[in-house]
């Protein structure tokens, strides 16, 4: 897999949820720059980094003041394979993704989706516990 | 985002535009918990100009539904687009909740 990206783009957003809609708009903005204007592509990317940062903000930083955390993006398109790989860092507090429970599909929840989703929704997901945070790193291919 | 009510006949009817997510979920929350507060309530969610769902708005419709159903009325959902469906598909909540094609089809059977 080729580690040269054909573009990059750092976003520094206040981790409050009135901002996340920039960060959909970036990953749409990125895909078509591309060609890659699959509708339903582009809002599962979307929407597995959107889950990503409302998690930073309701969980990781669930003890900061409203927007007093910030969340470190990095999206990088990568021309071999096609693929978008988007970083994700926080200074949070850290926590472990498989104590999360998978939700119950045979039975409509009200919590649980957001993990789901962002595992579902992606080719690739990872999440790193940092001494100083947290880091997921999450990868689409686009072919 | 942008939240239109209306009623038709015996159904509270809640249009919503752009993103429904954490940030906008609110006002949302708030019209579905007095809507579906009448026992008997006939509710529909028109998602037509629904840009971008989350898992918030996934839980709020969830709450909303049961509370739908616990007054023994009914909560039905409408004009979803097609990745927001999948979304429904994948999370198997289109199982769980009454999706018609379009306002005008959901309005027919809940008016009957």
């Amino acid at each position: 897999m080729s580690r040269q990206p054909s573009e990059v783009i750092r976003l520094d957003l206040p981790a409050r949820h009135s901002y996340l809609h920039l960060l959909s708009e970036t990953i749409a903005e990125l895909l078509r720059q591309v060609g890659a204007d699959n509708e339903t592509l582009i809002y599962n990317v979307q929407l597995a980094a959107h889950e990503v940062c409302t998690n930073i903000v309701s969980h990781a930083y669930r003890n900061r003041r409203d927007g007093e955390g910030r969340i470190h993006i990095t999206l990088t398109l990568y021309p071999q394979p096609p693929r978008i790989e988007i970083e994700l860092h926080d200074t949070g507090e850290t926590f472990d993704p498989e104590l999360v429970p998978q939700p119950n599909l045979s039975e409509a929840q009200i919590h649980g989706y957001g993990l789901f989703l962002i595992r579902h929704l992606m080719d690739k997901v990872s999440y790193t516990s940092l001494p100083d945070g947290n880091r997921w790193h999450l990868v689409k291919h686009l072919s | 985002m942008e939240i239109k009510p209306r009623t038709v006949g015996n159904v509270a009817v809640l249009a919503i535009e752009g993103r429904f997510d954490a940030n906008t979920a609110p006002p949302v929350q708030h019209w579905l918990e007095q809507a579906t507060a009448t026992p008997g309530a006939r509710v529909l969610v028109d998602l037509t100009e629904t840009t971008f769902v989350d898992s918030t708005a996934l839980a709020t419709l969830v709450s909303a539904m049961k509370r739908c159903q616990q007054g023994k009325g009914e909560f039905a959902l409408c004009g979803l687009r097609r990745p927001v469906l999948m979304i429904f598909e994948l999370t198997r909540l289109d199982k769980a909740f009454n999706i018609f094609v379009d306002s005008e089809h959901a309005l027919a059977v809940l008016n009957a």
